[in-house]
């Protein structure tokens, strides 16, 4: 111990001793916002990594769609990073989320699980009608180039946004809105130029994310 | 018109004691609805199992706080939540306290040292 221990981890074994209101205020200030900390698997550090990934994910596929004339869509090797990249990312959420969550039980859990079967159906039938569009005869250049990332992104940041505002999560809700919009925006870039937009957009969009949940952290 | 000055006596000596003031805060700094494992709220609060047992237990017989057993044997597990009545308790006793401290200046920023003036407290 180097004598500048903090309240918190000031043990009382007698309980009924003098407790200075001062000393109390900043306890109860200590120890709440230490347990939101904990409890919360939102960090800015996991934004920021999350960032990267998309960036990185992102501009796998659209280095290997460049210059494709026609279009044909992305290649093995760039899938082969994207999905391997996206493993990696959803074991590191996964760890956080456990560790956050451990011992928790009740409501938000239930609601969790739930808002997270919901994102895979919401996947799932994207994947589905791109199936549709390639049963219909629609051109590559849609059915691998602007459908995946535009629905994909548009579903996810939209159904993010609503969870946010659900938990009154601001800055998440932001986050999710900017997305949907970067998704549907990006879609005018074309089917090689969608990856790129989507890939920076989206990095900046949750390199915002991060620095406000920051910025929160800190004030 | 004048205001009755806050006396100390006013806070409630169930939850003004460290180790029963970092229990209910840690409790109320989950979601309506949920609890937490008493082993997470052990290690997460730094108190040995016996001291955890014997606040709760008071906690509870005042009806701020609710245990669930579930399972038996060595799978078993003890899930602590805060009533509502637990968490209008610690609402009061935070008022109570901003009442106290009213006179210091709460905008000040806070310090790593314990005697540092606290920050305005969470509403």
């Amino acid at each position: 111990m180097n004598g500048t221990r903090d309240i918190y981890e000031a043990e009382t074994a007698d309980d009924e001793g003098e407790f200075d209101p001062l000393e109390a205020a900043t306890l109860l200030d200590q120890t709440r916002a230490r347990a939101q900390r904990r409890l919360d698997m939102r960090s800015p550090w996991l934004s920021l990594l999350g960032a990267a990934v998309v960036l990185v994910a992102f501009g796998a596929l659209w280095l290997s769609v460049r210059g494709q004339h026609p279009y044909t869509g992305p290649t093995a090797a760039g899938l082969l990073v994207m999905y391997g990249i996206l493993v990696g990312w959803i074991v590191v959420v996964t760890k956080t989320h456990r560790r956050a969550t451990a011992g928790l039980s009740g409501r938000s859990i239930r609601q969790q699980r739930a808002y997270g079967a919901a994102v895979v159906a919401a996947l799932v039938c994207v994947s589905v009608f791109q199936g549709v569009l390639k049963h219909d005869g629609v051109s590559n250049a849609i059915v691998y180039g602007i459908y995946p990332p535009t629905a994909q992104l548009i579903v996810l940041g939209t159904l993010g946004a609503a969870i946010a505002a659900g938990r009154e999560d601001w800055p998440g809700f932001g986050v999710g809105i900017a997305i949907g919009l970067v998704a549907a925006g990006s879609a005018f870039a074309g089917p090689i130029g969608v990856w790129l937009s989507d890939g920076v957009g989206c990095c900046v969009a949750v390199l915002g994310y991060s620095a406000a949940q920051a910025w929160l952290r800190h004030r | 018109m004048a205001t009755t000055p806050v006396t100390l006596d006013e806070l409630d000596p169930l939850i003004h004691v460290p180790a029963r003031l970092r229990i209910v805060a840690t409790l109320a700094a989950l979601s309506d609805g949920d609890a937490l494992s008493f082993t997470r709220l052990q290690e997460m609060i730094e108190l040995t199992p016996g001291n955890l047992i014997t606040h709760l237990r008071k906690l509870e017989d005042a009806g701020y706080v609710s245990t669930v057993k579930t399972g038996n044997g060595p799978a078993s597990r003890t899930s602590v939540a805060l009533t509502h009545r637990g968490r209008a308790a610690l609402e009061a006793y935070t008022e109570t306290l901003r009442g106290l401290l009213g006179g210091l200046d709460t905008a000040r920023p806070r310090t790593s040292t314990p005697q540092a003036a606290p920050r305005p407290l969470p509403t």
